[in-house]
């Protein structure tokens, strides 16, 4: 048995923490979006700005799940939290950008493919926490429920005692991102099966 | 009179999305490479090389020529201008 | 607890089929040579696959021809793995592939077109979509069970393989086919040109002069069955899965670790779970791209782990190219082989041990040693270290 213990969700209007909206997006400001998140989230951690719109979103919504849930960070063993992620464009938005470097300028950008692979966002939560537990990253048609649960259990069952799950569905303007954390401890959090997940995740997504 | 140098800190904020900082917080003699500078990686080394040739149409083919050039905003300017002539 | 393994299909620039790859490998016949099928004006070096889409979709015998070459690879391969495949209800069948460039062959040719608008429709991208790809393979062969796709860069196909396994040893598939997939592509050759890691000349894994990697393609697969799924299909076990384990770098995004520390934990727990010593281990597949981070790295994480007792150690990479996603399935196919026919790969254009580890691969062909087990690393981007292990014994 396992549990949801902490969930953010994150669309192009708002971000919530546990279902309470915490920011929402200020349609007046120069900052994009994420910009907007980061400032008023008061983060500090300057290779933010480096990073494409999903490590963008990866690193806000796990930074917000760990303040959420602070255990996270004493609780474990440096390889002892799995990251689970998954979306359905890959990282469709940086390859965009990395092609237009050597089409239209001529000049191929080192920092944008970086990007062009979509589990990099895994790196840059690994690297800023020193995780070394499994990272895993997965393209799906659509948000799965099943998958999920599936791998998180595979994970749970083989040295990991807690996952960091993700779906970043980012395409564009169109931002459908949820993040959750799965514990073995946590009675207080919802019991983790695909039923109550599909009813966390919200109907945009299922 | 050094334009150079202010145009070349303008590009680093540019080309190494450095948000946070103005051109007044890069002092001409920062260490771009290390923490008490800029904090730069072998990414943004490779940037600079991009930079390099979109800004000023220099070619750096060998990496390693960078590692000298790439001290500080000054080391750049004289790499560009010896470069140039 | 071990997995078996029923099947191998691989197609890579030293052959199309897992007969020809072997033959390749025990002529030391490197496959990378200078673009031939690729629309790449650059003079440079490359595994590509020695076949063009035509010929791939008149192999493959595919009828809707608007399909990408990573797709037409995945399918050569997955094909030659499933062997002489049967429906069965009675039976939870499932395909876990990967790959990182998706059909981005495809979409090369569409991109210009929407370069010049504003809001690019994300319907079009559904041909590049990596999961495309896999549902297309899935299609074509007929498995309608459990798709999924991995994404994680260069140790992509090694984990598909160990999640097959792990989904396998759980109860959710009683049969998965697994592997990776990935074509040639302008996208990647700029990319890692970009970043300096391309070297211009052939690629010297291991070696102090060592420059870069040369870029390949290909796919592998493994079909692994359980004793429910062998007892029906009556297939023949070809080797086992003994161990595997993933771990994170922690470190940067696109470099590893000088001290190794990801590749050593997945190398060490992979050797736990097989349940062997160290000293069992015949033979390392290394990830061995050719550039002077990975193979400095990974050799820092061999001493980790073994001490001055190294088992003998090559890189195939000079063979086939860096193929990505696909690298992990192709090594894996390879490993297999070479417990199957007791042999131990030479390590080519090794000349001089890099400096700071002096390691010494492995530069002849051996075929007179004894392969029971074998280690494969696949070390990718975003710090995804993965490390197999393949045995012919339980």
């Amino acid at each position: 048995m396992s549990f949801i213990t902490s969930y953010c969700h994150l669309t192009y209007e708002s971000c919530s923490v546990n279902g309470n909206v915490i920011v929402e997006r200020d349609p007046e400001s120069d900052d994009n979006w994420f910009k907007q998140l980061y400032k008023n989230q008061e983060f500090v951690y300057p290779k933010f700005y480096k990073m494409d719109t999903l490590s963008q979103a990866g690193f806000i919504l796990s930074e917000m799940i760990k303040r959420a849930q602070p255990s996270i960070m004493t609780s474990y063993q440096d390889d002892e939290i799995a990251l689970l992620f998954a979306n359905q464009f890959s990282s469709a938005d940086s390859d965009l950008r990395f092609k237009k470097s050597y089409e239209e300028h001529g000049t191929p950008s080192p920092a944008l493919f970086v990007y062009t692979l979509p589990n990099i966002v895994l790196g840059e939560i690994a690297i800023l926490n020193k995780w070394y537990g499994e990272n895993m990253f997965a393209v799906l048609p659509k948000f799965a429920p099943d998958f999920f649960v599936n791998y998180s259990q595979v994970f749970l069952s083989t040295g990991s005692e807690a996952v960091l799950c993700g779906w970043l569905g980012i395409a564009g303007d169109q931002i459908n991102v949820f993040v959750f954390l799965i514990e073995k401890q946590g009675s207080a959090g919802m019991e983790f099966n695909a039923e109550n997940l599909k009813k966390l995740a919200g109907i945009e997504l299922v | 009179m050094d334009n150079l140098k202010e145009d070349l800190k303008k590009q680093l904020i540019e080309q190494l999305n450095l948000e946070d900082l103005q051109v007044s917080d890069i002092a001409d003699d920062a260490l771009l490479f290390k923490d008490e500078g800029l904090g730069l990686d072998s990414i943004d080394a490779l940037e600079l090389i991009v930079l390099l040739e979109k800004y000023h149409g220099i070619q750096v083919i060998n990496p390693d020529e960078g590692k000298e050039a790439f001290l500080s905003v000054n080391t750049m300017a004289d790499y560009i201008r010896k470069r140039k002539s | 607890m071990s997995v078996q393994i029923t099947g191998i299909g691989v197609v890579s620039s030293i052959g199309l089929t897992v007969e020809e790859n072997l033959l390749s490998l025990l002529e030391s016949r490197s496959g990378i040579t200078t673009v031939q099928y690729l629309d790449e004006k650059r003079n440079l070096l490359t595994g590509e696959v020695k076949a063009s889409n035509q010929e791939l979709i008149e192999r493959t015998d595919v009828k809707n021809t608007n399909i990408s070459r990573t797709s037409l690879l995945g399918l050569v391969a997955a094909k030659e793995a499933l062997g002489d495949f049967k429906h069965d209800l009675r039976l939870k069948t499932g395909i876990i592939s990967a790959t990182s460039v998706g059909g981005m062959d495809r979409s090369e040719v569409f991109y210009s077109d929407y370069l010049s608008e504003n809001d690019p429709e994300y319907a079009l991208l559904k041909c590049h979509d990596s999961g495309n790809t896999t549902e297309r393979i899935a299609a074509e062969l007929g498995i309608s069970g459990y798709i999924n796709t991995l994404s994680t860069a260069c140790s992509s196909g090694a984990n598909a393989i160990m999640l097959g396994a792990r989904m396998l040893l759980q109860g959710k598939l009683d049969r998965v086919l697994v592997g990776g997939t990935d074509a040639l592509t302008k996208f990647t050759i700029n990319g890692f040109r970009s970043l300096m890691i391309y070297d211009e000349q052939w690629c010297r894994p291991f070696d102090e002069s060592r420059s870069g990697l040369n870029l390949g393609e290909g796919a592998g697969f493994l079909l692994l069955e359980n004793e429910k799924s062998i007892s029906i299909s009556g297939n023949k076990t070809l080797c086992y899965l003994s161990g595997w384990s993933n771990a994170a770098d922690a470190y940067h995004q696109t470099a590893s670790s000088p001290d190794g520390k990801g590749a050593t934990l997945a190398i060490n727990n992979a050797i736990i779970r097989s349940g062997k010593s160290r000293t069992e281990i015949s033979y390392i597949n290394a990830h061995g791209t050719g550039t002077k981070n990975n193979d400095l790295s990974e050799s820092v994480a061999l001493k980790n782990v073994f001490g001055e007792n190294i088992p003998m150690f090559s890189s195939t990479k000079a063979f086939t190219g860096h193929t990505l996603a696909a690298a992990g399935a192709i090594e894996a196919v390879f490993s297999i082989l070479a417990i199957q026919h007791n042999l131990v790969y030479p390590n080519l254009n090794y000349d001089t041990a890099i400096n700071e580890t002096g390691l010494v691969p492995v530069s002849k062909l051996l075929t007179d040693k004894p392969v029971n087990t074998v280690l494969s690393n696949s070390f990718g981007f975003g710090g995804n270290n993965s490390s197999l292990i393949f045995s012919n014994r339980k």
